[in-house]
């Protein structure tokens, strides 16, 4: 690497693009997050809560669009 | 210490700045580490949040300023904590979720994501046909035109270049205050609808979902993973932690100031009583205004309205490419030539020609129920999204306890997922059950 010398009590900065890159917290080597019972439960009906609501949605968006001839809202 | 923050003392690398005093230092070191947070915000005022701000001013004049004013710090605190955790692991959220939290939730995360902006990109489209095509081009040949310009700017293989592009166009939104300032509003009824909270008519089913279209506008669920994933491609440094915090509160509070701006150009329609409902879009209320205002106020909302459409596109679809390429393992980053991440770049291609096609072909009844998906999906979507934020920055094995979430952080950021996911519920409620509230 090119360098140059300079005097005491300057500062240089360095953009992070150029920069020696850092040693991250990657998780590279844990297990999965290790979760409670409650939190466990909570997820799970988090999740029957998203598929329910997606679903609905689409119904809905589907129904909006007349792609259900059968009912389509006005 | 961090390279970027030490004094020199024997010798500096040739790419370094020199600078010889402390305040300069620190300036120039926020402008090399700004960018993520301006700009995740500043394209958060999208088509939609145009339309949702400047409807809002049409229907209730300045009288809902203070939800945006409320809006200012839930926004900081869910975007810092997504900046924290950016820099400290450096990766993106999608990678983040599907590590911690398995296959599962990591492929539910990105099917719902890739959804939800898919559709919000059709919605970016639709805006940039409506406003072009008012000021008389034909959509025909300004969608495609967008879409080419949107493919341009992120294949250059230089995050910076992209970078500096889309800070350009964010730095266009200052023409809002102009246009705020002509149509002269009341300065003391700003202050005051700033400050003292109020429902304009009481609660009804419009208003209801007005706010609620207001507030998921200003919180969408890609902000989440565009970010993190923006932090880890312009590789963030530890050090860059306290200039990103910054970085994202100039660039929330400059989102809500234009906001309020956009409100008090739609309250010129409410002073001269022209009727809008909550179908209507900002082109409209352009156009509306032009006689009153002038061409000025009536071609700079068109005009911005486009750009405020294009910088949601290149975000939202960055957002897209940068979750597909985690969770792929695809290499994914903007510093990469085409050629070496076509991937990254084909999910970014097709994502934007997807939707700009789709615009072209589908009629305004299918529009104006994808606007309402767009919306509703992202209103369900964001409070689970901010849980597993919540999660992961709670996260002691991963983050240690530089970056772990203090407890102060945790009642703000429970709090203000608590009242997402009451919105989330009433706007569910309301969208299965339409007279849930007076009309």
């Amino acid at each position: 690497m090119t360098t140059m010398a300079r005097q005491v009590c300057e500062y240089y900065v360095i953009h992070p693009l150029d920069d020696a890159l850092e040693e991250k917290r990657t998780g590279e080597g844990l297990s999965r997050m290790q979760m409670t019972p409650s939190v466990r439960l909570s997820l799970l009906a988090l999740r029957g809560y998203l598929i329910l609501m997606t679903g609905l949605v689409f119904y809905r968006v589907l129904d909006l669009c007349g792609a259900l001839a059968h009912h389509a809202v006005h | 210490m961090n390279s970027a923050d030490r004094a020199v003392t024997k010798e500096v690398p040739a790419k370094g700045r020199i600078v010889t005093s402390r305040w300069k230092r620190q300036v120039l070191t926020y402008l090399m580490v700004m960018g993520p947070g301006l700009i995740v915000m500043v394209a958060d005022n999208d088509a939609g949040a145009v339309s949702s701000y400047t409807l809002a001013g049409a229907q209730y004049g300045t009288r809902l300023l203070w939800i945006l004013i409320l809006l200012l710090p839930m926004t900081y605190f869910v975007q810092e904590m997504v900046a924290r955790l950016g820099i400290a692991t450096g990766q993106g959220h999608a990678a983040m979720i599907y590590k911690r939290f398995g296959r599962w939730w990591g492929v539910f995360s990105l099917a719902d994501l890739q959804l939800v902006n898919f559709l919000t990109l059709v919605t970016e489209f639709a805006a940039i046909s409506i406003a072009l095509s008012s000021m008389g081009v034909s959509p025909y040949l300004a969608v495609p035109v967008a879409a080419a310009g949107l493919i341009v700017i992120v294949v250059t293989g230089s995050y910076l270049c992209w970078e500096r592009m889309v800070i350009g166009l964010c730095c266009l939104d200052v023409v809002w205050f102009a246009l705020a300032f002509a149509c002269k509003p009341s300065t003391a009824g700003v202050l005051h609808d700033s400050i003292v909270p109020g429902l304009p008519c009481g609660l009804n089913s419009a208003l209801v979902f007005l706010i609620i279209a207001i507030v998921g506008t200003t919180i969408a669920p890609w902000q989440l993973f565009f970010q993190q994933s923006c932090v880890a491609d312009k590789r963030l440094r530890f050090a860059d932690l306290k200039w990103a915090r910054l970085d994202t509160f100039t660039g929330a509070t400059f989102t809500i100031l234009v906001a309020c701006c956009m409100m008090m150009v739609g309250d010129l329609a409410f002073r001269h009583h022209i009727p809008f409902t909550n179908d209507s879009n900002a082109a409209q209320i352009a156009n509306s205004l032009g006689p009153i205002a002038g061409r000025f106020v009536r071609n700079g909302v068109l005009v911005l309205m486009v750009n405020c459409a294009v910088l949601g596109t290149t975000a939202v679809s960055l957002s897209s490419a940068w979750a597909y390429g985690e969770v792929k393992g695809w290499p994914h980053s903007l510093r990469k030539k085409v050629t070496d991440a076509p991937g990254f770049y084909a999910v970014y291609v097709l994502c934007v020609a997807a939707a700009a096609g789709i615009v072209l072909v589908l009629n305004d009844r299918q529009l104006q129920a994808i606007i309402l998906g767009v919306q509703v999906l992202a209103g369900v979507m964001l409070p689970s999204a901010v849980i597993f934020l919540q999660l992961l920055l709670n996260d002691r094995e991963l983050l240690g306890d530089e970056f772990v979430n203090k407890p102060w952080n945790n009642v703000v950021n429970w709090a203000i997922t608590v009242v997402l996911f009451g919105l989330s519920l009433i706007l569910a409620a309301q969208v299965l059950v339409p007279k849930l509230f007076p009309s």
